[in-house]
């Protein structure tokens, strides 16, 4: 490497207390101006890593610390972390916690402001960030009344207006929509080009990782490979092994026997038109009449809005004027841009909030008559942090909770508690303490408890966020198969693949108001509409949709093609 | 769910210098402690509660009616056992402790509200600014004002896990006391849990943004002491230093108080 601007020599840590290494024998050079992408499965050892670039480790979070870590000719041992961060910025991934101002202008300050920047100066950086981030008409706002993706891209600002030589960020669109995400990365992108910034992110989106120059992957604290984007994205097998999501078109080309791999969809449409193959209309026409057959229905609706809004307290009107009607049996996909009001859609169905306006009906009842603890027999709500619920000291009593709070006799709770941790995929961990699960592990605890009380209806927010991808396609294999038991499934998600891959039908909201709904693949046709609300289809869809139909994963595509 | 005290809003109390409010609130602190006698804390109780109303602090004030209220029965109650005088009025109350015992709790009512007026007009970082100027090492400064904001980062997290809990069954509005106390178990475990989460975070972050990096540090928030600043200010300890006046002569006691 030429300048390299991080060397890395042989780094161990482990965490105080624990005897696995967190890193085992990481050795990286990094060079100034690049854009390295680090991936790898839960509790790979990526957070540790980046805590390793401006010092928190050794220096805040203690540990047996062997090797070195140089960023600009300084070994971080001998430094300090606020010393570092004047090169160094780092986004963390829980968004909450880091920002501590409050209002928007202050937080993005507070950084400059230790390190002498003059006021003038200041105030031009808040400019110039928040309108990188789209935050303008925020600035007065305290950041603990904005949205999730909100307060994440306030984190991004916030380090950026440090103007750090090295940016690390520890995934940091989780909470973002497509669009938002794909913001994020073209500033990022555009300060590193036009400043020479160095960009350090984890990601889990792969598609986000396509634009890196390195890829890194890593497993149980040790580098597998480092490479080119081209070079890894293309081993589709060895992603998968890691835990890490592969892209759509390299899958469905490898799937169907190809070996020079296109990545993005222009390249798979350029391949696929050079190969024998061709999309059967017959089949696609079967695919279709299948999908009818199996979308149909002709019951009662189990949850009805009529005209819903809803107003907050501080007078933010969050939903307005909704009308649908979800069915019994149907998974059933909520997506829209950050602040669109989702969450509020969510909470309107289980009684969790009361329209000010309108009328929310569960199987005919009215929310605002039943309250929250009578619907929520009938509509079970997963909050998106799991650490937000739990409480017990064992599985088992967590589980519990809802049906002895029901009064359900202790005979019976113990047969509920059996199936609920049998549909989760957790029999055998009764007497585990929920608290030393993984964050999967919790997840699951959390959805477990929900159906403890024996919903017919279940409400997911954001149930993938967080996971890796072979924990997400757990997650949603798992709520794919309460459906097919017969619970009703909504959730609320920005992860377009979940869409794709797991919803029949889509509510798309925009500014409180349902601007698209129909079947996945219906919505995932209108990339323009979608473009429209900040949504994105998945890099396979597009792909299928350039070539005049719409697929939903490379499987359903593969059965539907063939020889020319 | 808004639990901040300040008010967004472009008061005269608002435009004051952060140090100015702080020492509002310090003055308001020694004059109320000054006087047995109810009568002599009337007046300023009424020009606390002025500043109140210019600051449009009258929602937060109403937001903690129920602490005030608690406070005021057990304070009332709670000096008349400690203090007694010569007049008896009945059970265990004597005029003169009954007059004491208002004085009292008045102080402690305008002290609360006095600090609503200050929080519901200064930003956090105003006041950190503030206390600096006044003298105070920027950590110091930093520190109060971080126990303070954490009081809106909890609460919101109380806010979101007592919705995860009610949607799982959990009825918070009905039961005897003792019922209900033991209803809040599943709250408080999540609330620490992410609460302490929560704070090695900011610890992080806060060193990942360089706190503490140098000695020296720029303020982007303004602060310059304005012509209303010293009107203020002079009104304000010229009233004061009438009152130690007063109170040096011996006005403003309470005659044949006896404290325990």
């Amino acid at each position: 490497m030429l300048d390299s601007i991080v060397t890395i020599k042989d780094l161990k840590f482990r965490y105080r207390g624990e005897k696995e290494l967190a890193l085992d024998g990481i050795v990286l050079d990094i060079s100034k101006g690049e854009f390295l992408v680090v991936m790898g499965a839960s509790e790979a050892g990526k957070s540790t890593l980046m805590a390793c670039f401006n010092g928190l480790i050794p220096h805040y979070t203690k540990g047996t610390i062997k090797g070195e870590v140089i960023v600009l000719g300084i070994n971080t041992a001998n430094s300090s972390v606020p010393q570092l961060a004047e090169n160094v910025g780092i986004v963390f991934q829980d968004f909450e916690a880091q920002l501590f101002s409050t209002n928007v202008e202050l937080e993005i300050a507070f950084g400059p402001e230790n390190f002498a920047v003059p006021r003038e100066e200041i105030r031009r950086r808040i400019e110039e960030n928040l309108e990188y981030v789209g935050l303008e008409e925020f600035r007065h706002r305290p950041p603990f009344t904005l949205s999730g993706g909100q307060k994440q891209k306030l984190a991004i600002a916030s380090v950026l207006a440090m103007q750090p030589t090295i940016l690390v960020m520890d995934e940091p669109t989780t909470d973002l929509d497509p669009i938002s995400k794909q913001g994020i990365f073209d500033i990022t992108n555009k300060l590193r080009q036009r400043d020479g910034m160095t960009l350090i992110v984890v990601e889990h989106e792969t598609e986000e990782a396509l634009h890196a120059d390195r890829i890194a992957l890593i497993k149980d604290g040790k580098l597998v490979q480092v490479g080119s984007a081209q070079e890894i994205l293309k081993q589709v097998d060895l992603l998968e092994e890691l835990g890490v999501m592969p892209l759509g078109i390299p899958k469905f080309f490898k799937n169907i026997g190809e070996t020079d791999l296109p990545l993005t969809p222009a390249e798979g449409i350029q391949t696929f038109s050079k190969i024998g193959w061709k999309i059967s209309d017959d089949k696609y026409s079967q695919l279709l009449e299948k999908e009818k057959l199996t979308t149909q229905h002709n019951e009662q609706p189990i949850i009805q809005c009529r005209d819903l809004e809803f107003t907050y307290p501080n007078g933010v009107k969050a939903l307005n004027g909704i009308d649908l009607d979800i069915y019994e049996g149907e998974i059933v996909a909520i997506v829209g841009q950050n602040g669109s009001g989702k969450t509020t859609l969510a909470k309107s169905f289980n009684g969790l909030l009361i329209p000010t306006n309108g009328d929310v009906m569960v199987n005919g009842l009215h929310t605002k008559e039943q309250g929250v603890f009578k619907i929520g027999q009938k509509v079970g709500y997963v909050f998106q942090n799991p650490d937000h619920q739990i409480f017990s000291e064992l599985v088992y009593n967590e589980i519990a909770f809802g049906p002895r709070l029901r009064n359900v006799p202790e005979e019976e709770v113990d047969k509920i508690v059996k199936e609920a941790l049998e549909a989760v995929g957790l029999t055998g961990f009764e007497e585990e303490d929920p608290f030393s699960l993984t964050k999967s592990g919790r997840q699951r605890v959390a959805v477990a408890s929900v159906l403890a009380v024996q919903p017919d209806v279940l409400i997911l927010d954001e149930p993938t966020t967080g996971l890796d991808y072979k924990e997400q396609r757990s997650m949603m294999d798992m709520v794919r198969r309460l459906n097919e038991q017969g619970s009703t499934i909504i959730f609320v998600t920005h992860h377009m693949w979940v869409v794709a891959e797991y919803a029949q039908k889509v509510f798309v909201i925009k500014d409180g108001r349902i601007l698209l709904d129909g079947t996945t693949r219906e919505i995932f046709a209108k990339e323009e509409i979608l473009k429209a609300s900040y949504l994105r289809p998945p890099h396979f869809v597009q792909f299928s949709n350039q070539l005049g139909k719409t697929f939903l994963s490379p499987k359903e595509m593969i059965s539907c093609i063939e020889r020319k | 769910m808004n639990i901040d005290f300040y008010i967004e809003a472009d008061t005269v109390i608002h435009r004051l210098d952060g140090r100015t409010k702080i020492l509002l609130f310090l003055f308001s602190f020694i004059v109320l402690v000054l006087f047995e006698d109810p009568l002599f804390i009337l007046p300023l109780a009424l020009l606390i509660l002025l500043q109140s109303s210019l600051a449009r602090a009258w929602v937060n004030i109403w937001r903690i009616r129920f602490l005030l209220i608690i406070l005021t029965i057990s304070s009332v109650i709670m000096w008349n056992v400690f203090a007694s005088g010569e007049t008896h009025l009945f059970w265990f109350v004597d005029l003169e402790s009954l007059e004491y015992s208002l004085a009292r709790t008045m102080v402690m009512l305008w002290m609360i509200i006095s600090g609503m007026n200050l929080l519901s007009t200064t930003l956090n970082e105003e006041l950190v600014l503030g206390m600096i100027k006044l003298g105070l090492p920027y950590r110091v400064g930093f520190a109060i004002s971080t126990s303070l904001r954490m009081v809106p980062t909890i609460s919101s997290n109380i806010y979101t896990i007592s919705q995860a809990q009610r949607s799982r069954g959990l009825d918070l509005e009905t039961g005897s006391i003792i019922e209900r106390i033991k209803k809040y178990i599943p709250l408080l475990i999540p609330v620490f849990i992410s609460t302490i989460r929560g704070t090695n975070v900011f610890g992080m972050a806060l060193e990942s943004k360089g706190f503490g990096a140098r000695d020296d540090r720029t303020f982007y928030l303004k602060m310059e002491m304005e012509k209303r600043d010293f009107i203020t200010l002079a009104f304000s300890i010229a009233l004061m230093v009438f009152c130690l006046y007063i109170n040096f002569l011996d006005f403003g006691n309470i005659d044949g108080l006896t404290k325990f």
